[in-house]
């Protein structure tokens, strides 16, 4: 006798099971305008401006935007996104915990 | 056996392969699938990522759709969201998850509250299930249920042995893995995680303690059952075979705290909290001096002043459970991630229009 099962998730994971992949990375950083996203957490704020510092010396990048969080618990503020996805051509949030 | 379940099995739409078949179950909104027996669900099931590595009972239609009666919910009634990850999370979800934890009928309105508790906003879903330091999420019972249900809550409560304590903290971590989306490698980012993670759930010793329940401290009705969910990042024992005092035990507890720190910030605001679990080696000396968990909180609070890494605002953050066996003479911290912990009644129906259990 055969047993049905009823699938216990809440759909898909994006990128995992759907296809969805990060964003295509430009082929260059000449003039690009960066995006720092400091998520407030040990020394991140440090960090992020000396890999930018650093960036710099390699590329001639445009200028840098940075978004602070309000606290390390929670996302950006919606006017934060609205920032990095109407000014920046890449951004860098690269510190967890 | 479904037609009496009121659920209807649509058309088959497509053949999955040894033996199985994709089924779209009406009244219920999962899809189901079919299969030729228990043992290919399970490992369909593994190969679908939607254990945590152990055995799950069979999600059927018939055991999903009693449980929903159980909590006296429909199945499209939505439990909690996690806004960041746009999910929403229904009791189907809870239902499903919890038959497949191997849980009761009747816990399933604990396993409800447990899963409101964690998705209220400021228990923060998505950073302590996502975060590297893989944080666990335990749930605390109290009232009447824990008896009901045979929740431990003396010795050895905080291992295996008892179905209720398993099933349930079991439940809500498939609930946070399945629906919520923290699948280890994608969304949980957990660097080593923790076995903590495959459940933790133990009950509060009311009937060896005369101290005022945790629930009851949080403003439910004495008499109503209750969880309160809590996310730890650490565990530690203050351990202290000597003392022989309120304040001696207490000095040992704070020494601990100051230690170790208590997470928090400016988001938390000052509803952050830290668990101490008193054992009864150590309570007996409080109780035998006539302190109550207020006497003890108010103590702490003094030795803790001026401790920059204990980041709780307020007296009432430091929360006491009493729960344990003989023989030890520890309290247990259950120091935060970044999130209060959340009481909810236990209520059979929606929680505003439930009745209490």
């Amino acid at each position: 006798m055969s047993i049905i099962g009823l699938d216990p998730t809440s759909g898909p994971l994006p990128g995992r099971d759907t296809g969805r992949r990060a964003a295509p990375r430009p082929e260059s950083l000449d003039g690009a305008v960066v995006g720092l996203v400091v998520n407030g957490l040990g020394r991140s704020e440090p960090l992020l401006e000396a890999l930018y510092d650093e960036l710099r010396t390699l590329v001639p990048t445009g200028r840098v935007v940075k978004v602070v969080k309000s606290s390390v618990s929670v996302p950006p503020e919606p006017m934060d996104w609205e920032r990095l996805i109407s000014e920046v051509t890449v951004a860098v949030a690269g510190f967890g915990g | 056996m479904l037609d009496d379940l009121a659920v209807v099995i649509e058309p088959e739409v497509s053949l999955l392969g040894g033996g199985l078949r994709s089924r779209t179950v009406s009244a219920l909104r999962a899809p189901a699938h079919e299969y030729v027996d228990a043992m290919a669900l399970m490992e369909d099931y593994y190969d679908r990522g939607w254990s945590d590595g152990l055995p799950v009972v069979p999600p059927t239609p018939e055991l999903v759709t009693d449980f929903l009666a159980a909590a006296g919910l429909d199945p499209d009634h939505v439990v909690g969201t996690v806004p960041t990850r746009e999910v929403t999370v229904t009791a189907e979800h809870v239902a499903i998850n919890a038959v497949m934890a191997g849980c009761r009928r009747d816990y399933m309105p604990v396993v409800v509250a447990a899963v409101r508790a964690h998705l209220h906003e400021k228990a923060n879903c998505h950073s302590t299930t996502g975060t590297l330091s893989g944080a666990a999420q335990v749930v605390i019972v109290n009232g009447p249920i824990r008896r009901e249900i045979d929740i431990n809550c003396t010795s050895g409560c905080f291992g295996p042995g008892w179905r209720a304590n398993a099933t349930i903290g079991r439940a809500l971590r498939l609930v946070v893995r399945n629906v919520c989306r923290s699948v280890p490698g994608f969304l949980d980012r957990a660097s080593f995680s923790t076995p903590a993670r495959y459940s933790f759930c133990f009950g509060e010793d009311e009937e060896g303690s005369d101290w005022v329940p945790l629930s009851v401290e949080r403003g439910v009705p004495e008499g109503t059952s209750a969880v309160t969910v809590h996310s730890t990042m650490t565990m530690a024992s203050a351990l202290d075979l000597t003392s022989r005092t309120p304040e001696g035990i207490l000095d040992s507890v704070a020494d601990e705290l100051r230690t170790r720190g208590v997470a928090g910030d400016a988001w938390l605001g000052d509803g952050s909290t830290v668990v101490l679990v008193i054992g009864p080696e150590h309570r007996r000396y409080l109780v035998d001096a006539g302190w109550s968990k207020a006497d003890a909180r108010a103590y702490l609070w003094k030795q803790l002043a001026g401790a920059t890494r204990v980041k709780v605002a307020k007296p009432e953050g430091i929360l006491m459970v009493a729960a344990g066996g003989p023989g030890m003479a520890e309290t247990w911290l259950l120091l935060p991630h970044l999130a209060w912990a959340i009481t909810e009644p236990v209520v059979i129906g929606p929680p505003n229009g439930g009745s209490k259990t």
